[in-house]
């Protein structure tokens, strides 16, 4: 008998209000819907909808002005800058359209910089792998000013899938690279998540690249327009178990 | 017009014209300063030596030598020695007939009667009128309005002269002095074959023409003239007003420096700001020269009002903290800068700005556009080396074109230059070894060090800057002080405003009966001796000294007054050889041995006009007889203290065969000037001179230098401000950036804090380390240059530990914006 396993994020009927030159601006309203462990949703809409404002509150990068945003059942959007800081570190990774490596650390520095906020234990050794994985463990001591598009997002997805997250949030990741480079990078982003087990919530434009999401969530003016999510599916015991073993290994 | 106000919108410009405005006050403020007290120099200096240009001799100049000063204002005077008879009093006196030009510069003070305020007059006595001393009323026992015959010719007694304005405090003449209308002196008859006189052709105009007829009159002079410029005359020497000149000049080199740097700061930030528009420029085809127009053409229009403006703002803060003394300067401060000197303070941040602004804006151009665009071009370390050293060149170029002292101190703004640039230099290996070892260190640790390290085009303009701004404040504030203290311990508040000579031995105990009585603060008592030079090792003076250096010297045909002491007096330094009282150590105890020694110390400028040096062996011939020595020093005098000082000082018990009488100089407070008159009636055979006008000159020079002093104090500590508000604005972006990152991953405001608080301290530590080292460094060359009695460490060296905590604050401060850029940001657009 397949788990029912407890939604990983909860959205609870969420608004985002902020004020304008010409009074008050509602960024988002009415957003509902939550998410489990090894899901995918992809978050679309047109320039203005909303995609990014949603999904800094779901990251708890900013607070909603209305509603309740919870994160493995912890009230998430009540927390302190600070908690949720502390939150986002040891749940979410991102991946960001712009890439934001540190230009003056070297590839192997940048993948271990949330293993190094986090206080994991040989953060070089674990960043190593995953650049490995990624196709770049011959690139360590290069600055990303010397790698090229493709590359530096590579390094942003061993830097956000080295610290495990239960959660990751990519904005975009295929936005500043060309066709091909962009098809390696996604594929990549896919696969890992699926090995990895994470939620996996990718704002985007691209309707292929939401189609390859279990969930699909359509903003239009700060609202839903469209959710689609697929039905619930039960997951694979060997997927819940290796998950397990890989977020609590004892 | 919109163009014009369209780069006001960013704040790196903002930044920039900042610096250009205080860049602009800074330098405008010093020129104009420099330009008041150069020329308040040269007429204090020009009104002690009587004009611009004084020829003097012992007849009248030949009449080519008058038909070249005949182009110029000029006044001729006629100094001589004569006897006074009056009732059955006879005074000698020493003479001066002036013309109605007399005097050139300055105004001759005045009283109505013995005891009466002073008052300026702008002339001389109209004919039939003379002007007497108080000593002549005292000894004569005449009054105002009486008739005195000079020679043959009566005149009436029409005031007492108290001060004229190119009689120096010198005691080159003792006896009292008389002025009378050169136009009467005919009649006095006391112009005749073999009368001694000394006649002065004083010459007023501006410097160029002075210096050119000075240089055609120097070719031909007779053996009887000297040729005297303000810039021979003793005051330039010596003095408030040179120590402030050179630190004047030494605050225009360092805030070019600081002000330069300033600006090369804010610049690099609106170099980083543009530079996607350069490559954009470039991506569309424009030319290397295209885009340097573009970028700085209209910016060259936008910052032109803010350089304006603190041009403006420095030449108002002279006018209105230098007093203003109309009778000296004329037509007002403004009159003191040449327009030269107006359009040097105009153009000067501009140049500032241009060395500073393109060799940073040349990297958007030298760099390829596509990697401009990427925003992949970096500075490697010798390139930002390189930058550094070409803009640093700039202000010191600058400054040797503001200032007439990059000779003499141009070393100490070269050491300081150099070593700001060096030793950041030198610490950069540490900096980056620290980097390499930072893996065992804590993560705020490893990732500030990381920041200041893997950013060389950020953090070494910055350390260097800091460097030179706290150097800057270390030495303004020790030099500063230093020069205050100086100038108060020449004058204190009780300096002696009287002198008086031919003191006996058995007037002391009514002399200091009369001291005690009104309070009066006396200085040492000196014995003095007449004698005139006779041989230099056993040659005689006329065959020993060569004709050039005879004819200079007046000092040759006459008695000078000598001295003995075994205390060096504090007005003195010894330049060489061996003060002859440092190795008695009990005073009474005047060995045989010492005595016999026979030791003699010279004045320095004495000694070179006469050829003299350590060895020589003297003779003068005294009235007693004759005095042998040996020169065993040379000093150096300061001639504006307030006491007495001499050419020659002799080994105490030299003078125990001789006539001796006893100098000294007292502080009186203020009151009747009966006291004095009772004095006088104790002592009827003394001398005594009232040096009170003089005294409150002096004052008066150093109560304006001290406040030019903390202006130039100021300025230096505003530039130095500047520099680290540019320095800590500048890469508030990046890091704001970089916060924002680590937020996002999961890092914690504490952790933020904690790596901005160890960047800072490393940052300024390092500073203060160099600050330190340097400013240690810069002591010797700068006592050398401004001080006689030495600078040494003191509690100024520990100023930029203490810096380099507030400069830690500060950044703390500038980085509250950084610290609190939210992480959202990240996801929000990119750079501007």
């Amino acid at each position: 008998m397949p788990q029912q396993v407890a939604p990983l994020l909860e959205v609870g009927n969420i608004a985002k209000r902020v004020q304008g030159p010409e009074g008050e601006l509602t960024l988002l309203e009415d957003i509902d819907f939550t998410l489990s462990a090894g899901e995918s949703l992809a978050i679309t809409g047109p320039s203005g909808s909303g995609k990014t404002t949603l999904l800094g509150l779901l990251a708890g990068l900013d607070t909603p002005s209305q509603g309740e945003i919870r994160l493995n059942g912890s009230a998430f959007s009540s927390l302190s800058e600070d908690q949720r800081a502390s939150h986002r570190g040891a749940t979410c990774a991102f991946v960001f359209q712009e890439f934001h490596l540190v230009a003056d650390m070297n590839v192997l520095e940048n993948v271990m910089l949330p293993l190094e906020l986090a206080g994991r234990a040989k953060p070089a050794a674990i960043a190593k792998d995953w650049l490995e994985r990624v196709g770049l463990g011959h690139r360590i001591r290069h600055f990303p000013a010397t790698l090229s598009g493709g590359e530096q997002q590579r390094v942003a997805l061993a830097r956000a899938f080295a610290v495990q997250p239960r959660l990751l949030f990519a904005d975009e990741p295929t936005g500043s690279l060309d066709y091909a480079n962009g098809k390696r990078v996604i594929d990549l982003l896919f696969e890992l998540n699926q090995h990895s087990g994470a939620a996996l919530v990718l704002v985007t434009h691209d309707p292929q690249l939401a189609s390859r999401c279990q969930h699909h969530l359509e903003l239009h003016e700060g609202k839903i327009m469209n959710i689609a999510f697929a039905e619930e599916k039960p997951i694979e015991e060997s997927v819940i178990e290796k998950f397990i073993h890989q977020t609590h290994p004892s | 017009m919109s163009k014009l106000f369209r780069p006001w919108r960013d704040h790196s410009f903002q930044l920039l014209a900042l610096a250009l405005t205080i860049a602009a006050f800074a330098l405008s403020a010093v020129i104009f300063l420099r330009a008041e007290l150069e020329q308040r120099f040269s007429i204090s200096t020009a009104e002690a030596l009587g004009g611009d240009l004084v020829l003097a001799s012992s007849r009248t100049p030949e009449p080519e030598q008058l038909a070249k000063i005949g182009g110029f204002n000029i006044s001729q005077i006629i100094d001589f020695s004569t006897v006074l008879v009056h009732k059955d009093e006879l005074l000698l006196v020493s003479a001066r007939a002036v013309d109605s030009a007399y005097p050139l510069y300055g105004q001759i003070q005045l009283a109505k009667n013995r005891f009466a305020n002073e008052y300026s007059q702008r002339h001389g006595p109209a004919p039939g009128h003379v002007w007497v001393a108080d000593q002549v009323i005292d000894r004569l026992n005449i009054n105002v309005g009486a008739t005195l015959t000079v020679g043959n010719k009566p005149l009436k007694i029409s005031a007492i002269i108290r001060q004229l304005p190119d009689q120096n405090a010198g005691f080159y003449s003792m006896n009292p002095r008389i002025v009378l209308n050169s136009s009467d002196l005919e009649a006095t008859g006391v112009m005749g074959p073999g009368t001694r006189i000394r006649q002065q052709s004083m010459v007023a105009g501006n410097s160029e023409p002075i210096k050119n007829l000075g240089l055609e009159l120097n070719k031909k002079l007779r053996p009887d003239q000297s040729l005297e410029t303000v810039d021979d005359a003793a005051l330039r020497s010596m003095g408030p007003l040179r120590q402030l000149s050179l630190w004047a000049n030494l605050a225009v080199l360092l805030i070019s420096l600081l002000c330069g740097a300033a600006i090369y700061l804010a610049t690099s930030q609106r170099v980083r700001r543009r530079a996607k528009l350069a490559g954009l420029l470039r991506s569309f085809g424009a030319s290397r020269y295209q885009v340097i127009t573009r970028l700085l053409g209209w910016e060259f229009l936008a910052v032109l009002p803010a350089v304006i403006i603190g041009s403006t703002l420095g030449a108002a803060i002279i006018m209105t903290t230098m007093d203003s003394d109309s009778a000296n300067i004329g037509t007002g401060y403004l009159s003191a800068a040449s327009p030269l000197e107006w359009l040097t303070a105009l153009l000067a941040p501009l140049l500032l700005w241009l060395a500073f602004a393109l060799p940073r804006l040349s990297t958007l151009v030298r760099v390829p556009a596509i990697e401009v665009l990427r925003q992949r071009q970096q500075s490697s370390l010798l390139s930002t080396n390189i930058e550094l050293l070409a803009a640093l060149s700039a202000p010191v170029l600058l400054a040797g074109l503001l200032t007439d002292s990059l000779g003499e101190l141009g070393k100490v703004l070269g050491l300081i230059a150099a070593l700001g640039v060096l030793l950041p230099a030198l610490l950069w290996p540490l900096i980056k070894g620290l980097d390499l070892l930072s893996t065992r260190l804590p993560l705020a640790a490893r990732l500030a060090i990381r920041r200041l390290s893997r950013r060389p085009a950020l953090t070494l303009p910055l350390l260097v800057s800091l460097t030179l701004a706290m150097t800057v404040l270390t030495l303004a504030g020790q030099t500063g002080s230093q020069l205050l203290n100086d100038w108060r311990t020449r004058l204190p508040s009780k300096a002696p405003n009287h002198f008086v000579l031919n003191l006996f031995e058995r007037d002391m105990p009514a002399f200091e009966q009369w001291l005690e009585q009104h309070d009066a603060i006396a200085q040492p008592l000196y014995p003095v001796v007449r004698g005139r030079l006779s041989r230099i090792n056993g040659v005689p003076v006329k065959e020993a000294i060569t004709k050039e250096k005879k004819s200079g010297h007046r000092h040759l045909n006459r008695d000078l007054i000598l001295t003995e002491a075994s205390v060096l007096p504090a007005s003195n330094i010894i330049n060489s050889g061996q003060w002859h009282g440092e190795n008695t150590l009990n005073l009474k105890q005047k060995s045989a041995a010492h005595s016999a020694s026979h030791s003699v110390s010279v004045e320095q400028e004495i000694a070179d006009n006469l050829g003299l040096k350590l060895g020589d062996k003297l003779e003068f011939v005294t009235s007693r007889g004759m005095l042998h020595a040996t020169i065993s020093s040379l000093r150096e005098v300061d001639w504006n203290s307030f006491e007495p000082n001499f050419y020659f000082i002799f080994a105490s018990g030299e003078f125990a065969a001789q006539d001796i009488t006893w100098i000294t100089s007292f502080w009186l407070p203020e009151g009747d000037g009966a006291r004095l008159a009772e004095l006088l009636h104790e002592l009827p055979h003394i001398t005594l001179l009232d040096v009170k006008t003089l005294l409150d000159k002096a004052q008066e020079i150093i109560a304006q230098a001290s406040r030019a002093s903390a202006l130039l104090g100021a300025l230096l500590m505003f530039s130095a401000l500047l520099v680290l508000a540019a320095g800590l604005l500048g890469g508030q972006q990046q890091r704001g950036r970089d916060n924002a990152l680590l937020r996002a991953l999961g890092g914690k405001q504490q952790l933020i804090k904690g790596i901005l608080w160890i960047e800072f301290l490393c940052l300024s530590g390092s500073a203060a380390l160099g600050a330190t080292a340097i400013s240690l460094l810069a002591l010797y060359p700068l006592n050398e240059r401004l001080f006689q009695q030495g600078m040494s460490i003191s509690v100024w060296q520990a100023l930029p530990l203490a810096l380099a905590l507030f400069v830690t604050l500060c950044g703390l401060l500038a980085s509250r914006r950084a610290l609190q850029q939210p992480a959202l940001s990240l996801l929000r657009s990119q750079g501007e």
